[in-house]
């Protein structure tokens, strides 16, 4: 069976979910159970007697089958990002950690040495970690190097549905890799989400793209349709592109060519 | 009566009464403390230490849940 393995978990969803930015928590919960989604992200935040009903855990542990992948943003250092992990563990369970650091609120383009050296500490200590990263290929090696489970290169930037901008470095990244690459970020469209799966993304996640659609539950699902074709589609193997056309009917019946 | 105690609750002053628990502070808060990560100093407490590890004036206390992030 196809399935996508991060350390020793298995999954046969390839559709990863976050859980940001969604109206309000019951539409969130109708995704992610639209989605299939099998492994999810959450954030830590601060307790708030008056927002208790945000609690996010009981919810979503409910829900049969599901792993929560807990990321670490808010932090803008490694040793603020390892101190979270370590939170993050003791709530969760979870071995899962998505490795999150941008220190700009403007672009929230990932800070790659906070990353690198937190993703190193979190590894050794035996997380499994998913570093959220620029698609760099070289520090995807390094990630790969130090121990990651899976490196989760950017399509474009957080929640700008600009899609995979940067499928030039993204199909390096595949082609080097021995870890499972997943993008992570900027997906607006299922199209996007079947293009990068046909490239050879082992998984996508995707949270704005559910969260600020029209129909959330239905966006989700029509996301775990286009991943699962775009999967099918690169394990059926794609032909070769060809420079000229190549007939696909006889051209000897009528004709004089 | 001794004198109440005044923690550092997620950054915010909060006044105890004398040898509360982080338990005790759980409660006051309303929290059953399921989902609730607790960090006192920079040290995690565990659910099983918690009736027992006793706050004390000036404690840095953090209190975290899980909320929708990507």
């Amino acid at each position: 069976m196809d399935v996508l393995k991060l350390g020793s978990y298995t999954f046969s969803s390839r559709l990863i979910l976050g859980t940001g930015k969604f109206s309000n928590s019951r539409v969130m919960l109708e995704a992610v159970r639209a989605s299939g989604a099998q492994l999810v992200t959450v954030a830590l935040r601060r307790f708030n007697r008056q927002q208790a009903e945000d609690d996010l855990f009981g919810p979503l542990s409910s829900i049969e089958g599901i792993t929560l992948m807990p990321n670490t943003s808010g932090a803008s250092t490694a040793a603020e990002a390892v101190r979270a992990a370590h939170i993050a563990r003791e709530l969760s369970g979870s071995p899962f950690i998505k490795v999150e650091i941008h220190p700009n609120p403007q672009h929230l383009m990932p800070d790659p040495i906070e990353t690198f050296e937190a993703a190193r500490i979190l590894a050794k200590e035996g997380f499994l970690v998913m570093p959220y990263i620029a698609a760099d290929p070289v520090l995807a090696k390094r990630l790969e190097e130090v121990g990651c489970a899976s490196v989760m290169p950017l399509g474009s930037a957080i929640g700008s549905g600009q899609g995979l901008a940067t499928s030039e470095m993204l199909n390096i990244i595949i082609r080097e890799s021995t870890i499972p690459v997943i993008v992570d970020a900027g997906l607006r469209s299922p199209s996007e989400a079947a293009h990068a799966m046909e490239m050879g993304c082992e998984a996508v996640l995707v949270n704005s793209a559910v969260a600020a659609a029209g129909n959330p539950p239905v966006m989700a699902e029509a996301f775990a349709e286009a991943v699962a074709a775009g999967r099918k589609a690169f394990m059926a193997g794609l032909m070769e592109k060809s420079g000229s056309a190549v007939a696909t009917s006889p051209l000897t019946f009528l004709g004089t060519y | 009566m001794s004198q109440r105690i005044t923690i550092a609750l997620n950054g915010e002053e909060q006044p105890l009464p004398p040898d509360s628990s982080v338990g005790d502070l759980l409660s006051i808060l309303g929290s059953d403390g399921k989902s609730v990560a607790v960090v006192v100093n920079d040290a995690i407490i565990r659910p099983e230490n918690r009736s027992t590890h006793q706050l004390q004036q000036g404690d840095r206390v953090e209190l975290l849940i899980f909320a929708g992030g990507g």
